[in-house]
């Protein structure tokens, strides 16, 4: 159980020294309970303290890092079932599945290794491949080697997956998979090749069953795979991983893996795994046309949703609007974008939306702050070269902000300001009746 | 090593609402379709059944929507031209339910006549929305209600600056409302207080929390329908309904899904990229527990039926 | 008088099948006899009715105001609900009129209306203020009047007069260390000779730590009645309005209050803008002249509200001044640029500002008189709530308390005392009547409460000082949005209610509104409103409030349930009605014995802490003490605010006795 602010508060010295650079012991405990600092930083919290604060603290699932040659794909750490509770941590990684045998594995994962898209300013591309041992895996890796540095999931039998291991020793790959069949000799070739494990089973028993039995043997990075088969058992079985490992059931305490890969609907079956607790992903090939929906489902689920997320700053295009178009203006928080950008659009009007960079605030925390002024409001204008797309040099401002006008007036010259309503939803009025 | 599956109980379930009415039931549709009526969360069979499935509708236009992206233009095609046939071959692509959405261009009688003629035409139940200005919506709205009188359609769309026209006449004419509100459990919640307190019988309102297409803000409705859920199975009265959504409108409107030239080559083929995307908007949905999803093209019903389908066998 | 009446109330729809029993009802007003006789099952109110007495039922009876309550001093009546009434009340043969039913011969006492409604539980009235029992002048002051005789000079003793001066307090009050300003020496001779070397000193000591040093203050000449008073004035400076109370240093007793909102409003009602306006060019000059001159203008004020026997008060009489304000208003007063308490990481430049002279401040006091500007915590939370928390005691409680500051930023405290938490929130100034369009302070010709007959909708109202109606304040905007919400003139989202009919519900200019007093009844002869903006404002303000205090509460992990008592600061005037602020969602639906009305808690903590240097130490003691939480770092504050933008909150569940009033007035109609 988390303990609450006033509860670590009471296992702290409680003399309001300063050291830790908060300003009381409780403001500290606060933190602590936000998991925003170390423990670390008092230095006068007493041994037993330190103690009961620990046992609070340990994340329910093992964090597993697969490694290679400098990058590094990681899953764990999860602390919730549901992302509005806290937050999802650890993006699933997502792997292309490859086969040994496959005459042009290094054009193939070239290409996708090559794979890069831009979502709102963030490059994303694969995490990496999954390695099918249906030929000599050490041939292949070497092949793989010198198309990709990302980690790898190494699939087949302990005699197979030798090779591979070999073929690619300091770094950690992922094997596929310990059953009830191979578990000494899979656990054995993990803990000698310092590789993580697949654990396979299809109860939460038996997977339970099997982590403890490889765990005693000294390989602590474990996966879970619940090979279920269809969608309805695939989220059955992941939600009772995660909600066992979050009541602290230290043997299912690990990440989970999915296969969309063999799925009826690769796409949704991966979009299931995205939301519903997969750690890793593995794809069937590499299909831009899914992968890309799939990395901005991923970066959508695994958004903090405690923190406001921002759009790109820039002028937008609502409703083709025309030189003549209104220009409107608003902040880069997304609610507050979203909110605009839905009245407009939904009113069918058209209009030019400059956003403005507000470090991703409100228009009234914005102005607050002083990151929504007349000034940054001028730079965005001018930034966007909002001036060579409309005929009609005037700009609508947020009604909260209505004060701001005349300085940005004086800021934006042969402008003309108006003030626009305070709230999204009187856009479209506004709109109709006031601009025309 | 035998583990206790924790299983969750809950006091609160969502109320089973039917659209639609059969003429037994003093309408003229081929059937009704029932929706809501879980008692947990949702697929989790190990908990407790699904006792009634999502449904797919498929909405469809009083005139042809020369601003759809050109992939929906050219699967309806023809059809787009006149309501009636459009909703059957909508019926045809899949449909368990239709929309029908009114434009501003509509006269009242023009909109009446488009109602009766896609009810003519398709014996599924029948959703209708305004244009989405309240002026216009309630113009035409009330006389639409009065005119199918009985038949259990869903008017919308309700939102807390305009709903207590649309309201007075669901109830005066039998029909159910769709209560929109932004991305937000407090304002649902509200909305649906505000209806309820007009009297509106609570097993007459399908919650629309609006949902953001993927990569444009689905994390919100996402997040917002989970916790609606949870304070629904947790006994908050006012969040037991079942809720409708629109991941067609959410995602062909998207750049993504709506336009082929001029995007980035890692987008991927066109049509794929675009029925992915309203697919994946509708599945992610799904999976947070919409009971009524609204799409657009064919091949994107298809898909999220066959996954309901699979979903809902234990 | 006996009237016999084929009156018959409510009960005509009984066709009586018997004969009807006839009972005597006397009633005693004003010390005044009358007597009716009705049949039984009569309604005491339409007994009263018949009697020609005029039972005031703002309710429109039914028994949710309690203002028609009445003694049975003889005989019984038969109670239909007894909700207003406590067990003692009945004990007493309290009934309420429009709930109460003839069933034989009885005796009725009409209490006059004041005493009702001093006698409602939901009332709450902020104590007078009293002298704390140990203020001991001379041990608890940090100034003091000295008398002291000076040795004339003479051809023998051509010492100078302050070198004079400095020797008679060595000699006569053991001051080894004595400090003058220029001002005062340009006047010390002349004053040493117009008393004849009989001089009243004035001086500010070190409590505790050093007697032996002191700083002259003032010098006047003779000597002065000791007994005489010494002027002293504690301060608070509100975002809206600037309280201040002059008060005698010798007795401790407050002698003048006055209150006036800030002049700073003109230029922004909240501390952003004001800070804004501040950082532009002049602006922060004008900012801290249009402070300095309400503070001077209410010093001027106050003194001529006190009569002395010693003849008139004078501001330049006033030798010390405490005070109290939030961090920027405090800036603003002493002319500290103040744009880096609004931009991240939100830093003050000063929380506890050394301590200073009247000419140093600018104000009309005593040039060297001293000014203590009271500790701040941070940025958002500043003098006025450390003072807060010193005059409710919450930094000594023993379990957890949670302290409100109802006024413009909203501030919370959470604590007892092992520990403090607290918050700011901005709630705008709709309850101290600004932002309003019929707002005002709780003064002369405010309403301040309002009932709201849930039949015929028509308002009665109760203003303060009892004349025509001016405007309303803020416990008068809360009982009036309550009734207004209670009776469906709006309805749960504030919106006034369309179908409502009643020629008070109309089309403003500021959308739809409700009137609450007629052109006719009012001082200005225009209609007192309430509109649909207003609305809004207060729905903003009390959801802010009611957000900072929820999440401040689960931030530290305590339920909100288990606070001990809830104690709330604020400019409404005299009292509260606890009962309609938790109608509309401002306060938690607890129990109402745990609510005080603590009145400005911020004026009174300064008032403490300007009589006795131990209470000023303690309010260092509690802005160090005090850990401030930051709202705005994550979601949970947005979340908490727009739910409870609802009335009187989206979760009903929240509020059990507001569901029950709801309920039961469904049964009603």
């Amino acid at each position: 159980m988390a303990l609450s602010g006033i509860q670590i508060y009471k296992l702290l010295p409680q003399t309001n020294c300063k050291e830790c650079s908060f300003p009381t012991c409780l403001a500290f405990a606060m933190k602590l309970a936000a998991k925003q600092v170390e423990l670390g930083a008092c230095p006068y919290v007493s041994d037993e303290s330190k103690k009961q604060l620990a046992e609070s603290a340990a994340p329910p699932i093992r964090l597993v890092a697969l490694k290679s040659n400098g990058t590094e794909v990681k899953a764990g750490n999860e602390v919730c079932l549901f992302r509005h509770e806290k937050t999802f941590y650890n993006k699933p990684g997502l792997f292309i599945r490859v086969k040994a045998s496959d005459p042009d594995l290094a054009q193939k994962v070239a290409t996708a290794d090559a794979y890069k898209v831009n979502y709102v300013g963030m490059d994303f591309s694969i995490d990496g491949f999954a390695v099918l041992a249906d030929a000599d895996l050490g041939t292949a890796i070497k092949t793989i080697r010198t198309a990709t540095k990302r980690p790898l999931i190494l699939m087949g039998d302990p005699a197979s997956l030798q090779p591979g291991l070999l073929a690619c020793s300091g770094e950690t790959p992922l094997l596929y998979a310990a059953d009830a069949s191979n578990a000494d000799a899979m656990a054995d070739l993990a803990k000698t090749h310092k590789a993580a494990l697949i654990v396979k089973a299809d109860s939460p028993d038996a997977l339970a069953e099997l982590t403890q039995k490889i765990q005693a043997k000294g390989v602590e990075d474990l996966v879970l795979d619940a090979s279920a088969t269809s969608l309805s058992a695939a989220l059955t079985r992941n939600t009772q991983l995660r909600r066992l490992a979050l009541k602290n059931m230290r043997a299912l305490g690990y990440p989970i893996i999915a296969f969309p890969c063999d799925a009826k609907d690769e796409g949704i079956a991966a979009a299931q795994a995205i939301a519903k607790y997969a750690g890793f992903v593995v794809l069937s090939e590499f299909k831009p046309e899914l992968l890309y929906p799939l990395l901005v489902l991923r970066e959508n689920i695994y958004t903090d949703p405690q923190k406001p997320i921002q759009v790109q700053p820039g002028i937008y295009e609502i409703n083709a609007p025309k030189p003549e178009s209104p220009v409107l203006v608003t902040t880069n928080f997304s609610i507050t974008y979203f909110a605009v950008a839905n009245e407009v659009e939904g009113s069918g009007l058209p209009a030019w939306l400059v956003v403005t960079d507000a470090e991703g605030m409100s228009v009234l925390t914005a102005w607050a702050a002083g990151k929504f002024d007349a000034e940054r409001i001028a730079k965005a204008i001018k930034g966007f070269n909002v001036a060579d797309k409309v005929s009609k040099k005037r700009i609508i401002l947020p009604g909260h902000v209505a004060v701001l006008s005349g300085e940005v007036e004086e800021e934006l010259p042969g402008w003309e300001v108006r003030v626009g309503p305070r709230e999204a939803v009187d856009l479209p009025a506004f709109m109709k009746q006031v601009l025309n | 090593m035998p583990i206790d599956i924790p299983k969750d109980k809950w006091p609160g379930s969502i109320r089973a609402i039917t659209i639609g009415a059969t003429s037994a039931e003093g309408g003229t549709r081929a059937k009704s379709i029932t929706v809501g009526g879980q008692t947990t969360l949702p697929y989790l069979h190990f908990e407790a059944p699904t006792p009634n499935q999502p449904v797919i509708a498929i909405e469809i236009k009083s005139r042809k929507p020369e601003d759809w992206s050109p992939l929906l233009l050219e699967t309806w095609g023809e059809a787009m031209n006149d309501s009636a046939q459009w909703a059957k071959k909508a019926e045809e692509a899949g449909a368990g339910l239709l929309v029908l959405a009114l434009t501003v261009e509509d006269s009242v009688e023009d909109a009446v006549k488009a109602v009766k003629s896609v009810l003519a035409a398709s014996g599924l139940p029948l959703i209708v929305w305004g244009p989405g200005q309240a002026e216009k919506d309630n113009e035409l709205l009330v006389p639409i209600a009065e005119a199918t009188k009985g038949e259990k359609l869903v008017l919308g769309i309700c939102e807390d600056k305009n709903y207590r026209t649309i309201v007075a006449t669901a109830m005066a004419n039998g029909h159910l409302v769709q209560a929109r509100t932004p991305m937000d459990v407090n304002l649902s919640k509200q909305l649906n207080i505000l209806i309820s307190d007009m009297g509106m019988p609570k097993d007459r309102i399908l919650m629309d929390p609006t949902t953001g297409a993927l990569g444009y803000g689905i994390e919100y409705g996402y997040s917002v329908m989970e916790r609606l859920r949870l304070a629904a199975l947790q006994g908050d009265a006012m969040t037991q309904f079942p809720m409708i959504v629109t991941p067609g409108f959410e995602a062909w409107k998207t750049k993504e899904s709506k336009v082929g030239e001029g995007v980035p080559e890692s987008w991927g083929d066109w049509k794929a990229r675009a029925i992915n995307w309203e697919t994946l908007t509708a599945m992610a949905l799904i999976e947070s527990g919409a009971d009524v999803v609204v799409l657009r093209h064919p091949e994107s019903v298809k898909r999220v039926k066959d996954a309901i389908g699979e979903l809902v066998i234990a | 008088m006996l009237r016999s009446a084929c009156f018959v109330g409510r009960q005509t729809e009984h066709a009586p099948r018997t004969k009807v029993m006839q009972h005597t009802v006397s009633f005693t007003l004003d010390d005044k006899p009358t007597a009716v006789i009705v049949p039984t099952n009569t309604l005491l109110a339409d007994a009263a009715h018949l009697a020609g007495i005029d039972i005031g039922q703002p309710c429109g009876g039914q028994g949710r105001c309690g203002r028609c309550a009445v003694q049975v001093t003889e005989g019984s009546v038969k109670r239909r609900s007894t909700l207003r009434l406590s067990p003692v009340d009945i004990e007493q043969g309290y009934a309420l009129a429009c709930q109460s039913i003839v069933e034989g011969d009885i005796a009725i006492y009409v209490p006059p209306q004041e005493k009702i409604e001093r006698r409602l539980t939901t009332d709450r009235v902020v104590a007078e203020v009293t002298v704390p029992a140990d203020y001991e002048y001379s041990f608890a002051q940090t100034v003091r009047r000295l008398h002291l005789t000076l040795n004339p000079p003479s051809m023998d003793d051509q010492t100078d007069d302050w070198a004079r001066l400095q020797t008679a307090f060595r000699l006569q009050h053991q001051i080894e260390r004595l400090t003058c300003s220029v001002g005062l020496l340009r006047k010390m001779g002349y004053v040493l000779r117009e008393g004849d070397w009989k001089v009243t000193a004035i001086i500010e000591t070190n409590q505790p730590a050093d007697q032996m040093t002191a700083r002259l203050i003032d010098l006047r000449p003779s000597h002065e009645d000791e007994y005489a008073p010494l002027w002293g004035s504690a301060i608070d400076i509100g975002t809206t309005t600037v309280t201040l109370w002059l008060v005698d240093l010798v007795t401790g007793q407050v002698r003048a209050q006055a209150a006036e909102y800030n002049g700073q409003i003109a230029r922004g009602e909240d501390v952003v803008s004001r800070i804004i306006f501040a950082a532009k060019n002049g602006g922060g000059g004008e900012m801290r002249q249009r402070v300095l001159e309400t503070i001077n203008s209410l010093l001027e004020l106050a003194c001529k509200r006190v009569k002395s026997p010693q003849g008139k008060v004078t501001p330049d009489q006033v030798i010390k001044a405490t005070i109290a304000g939030n961090s920027t208003m405090m800036h603003l007063l002493l002319g500290i640029p103040a744009s880096s308490i609004r931009l991240s990481p939100f830093i003050t430049t000063v929380n506890h500002p050394p301590s200073m002279t009247g000419r140093d401040v600018g104000l009309n006091a005593c040039p060297e008189a001293v000014v203590d500007c009271l500790p701040g915590v941070a940025s958002y939370v500043g003098a006025d709530i450390t003072s807060g928390v010193l005059s409710s005691g919450l930094d000594g409680a023993e379990n957890v308390t949670l302290f409100l500051d109802v006024g413009t930023n909203g501030e919370t405290v959470l604590g007892n005392r092992d520990w403090l938490v607290t918050c700011a929130c901005s709630a705008g100034p709709a309850f101290e009547g600004a932002g309003v369009v019929n707002g005002m302070r709780a003064t002369q010709g405010a309403i301040e409460e309002v009932w709201i007959n849930s039949e015929t909708l028509e308002p009665t109202y109760r203003v303060i000082g009892g004349g025509k109606p001016k405007g309303i304040c803020g416990s008068g905007l809360i009982s009036l949005l309550s009734e207004a919400f209670i009776t469906g003139v709006v309805d749960k989202g504030g919106n006034v209610n369309v179908a409502a009919s009643s020629s008070r519900v109309r089309e403003g200019a500021h959308g739809r509104e409700y009137v609450v007093a007629w052109g006719h009844e009012s001082d200005s002869g225009e209609d007192i409103v309430i509109t649909r903006v207003d609305i809004d404002n207060l729905l903003r303000a009390k959801a802010a409030i009611y957000a900072g205090f929820t999440v401040l509460a689960e931030n530290v992990g305590i339920p909100l349930e288990t606070t001990d008592k809830v104690l709330i600061g604020g400019s409404f005037g005299k009292y509260i009605n606890v009962e309609k602020a938790v109608q509309i969602g401002l306060l938690p639906d607890m129990d109402w014995s745990r609510f005080e009305f603590l009145g400005n808690t911020s004026v009174k903590g300064a008032y403490l802490a300007l009589l006795d240097w131990r209470k000023r130490e303690r309010i260092t003691e509690i802005a160090k003490r005090m850990t401030y939480v930051e709202l705005s770092a994550d979601n949970s504050f947005y979340e908490a605010f727009t739910s409870a933008l609802f009335l009187p909150h989206t979760d009903l569940s929240k509020f059990p006795s507001v569901a029950e009033a709801l309920e039961s007035k469904k049964v009603d109609r």
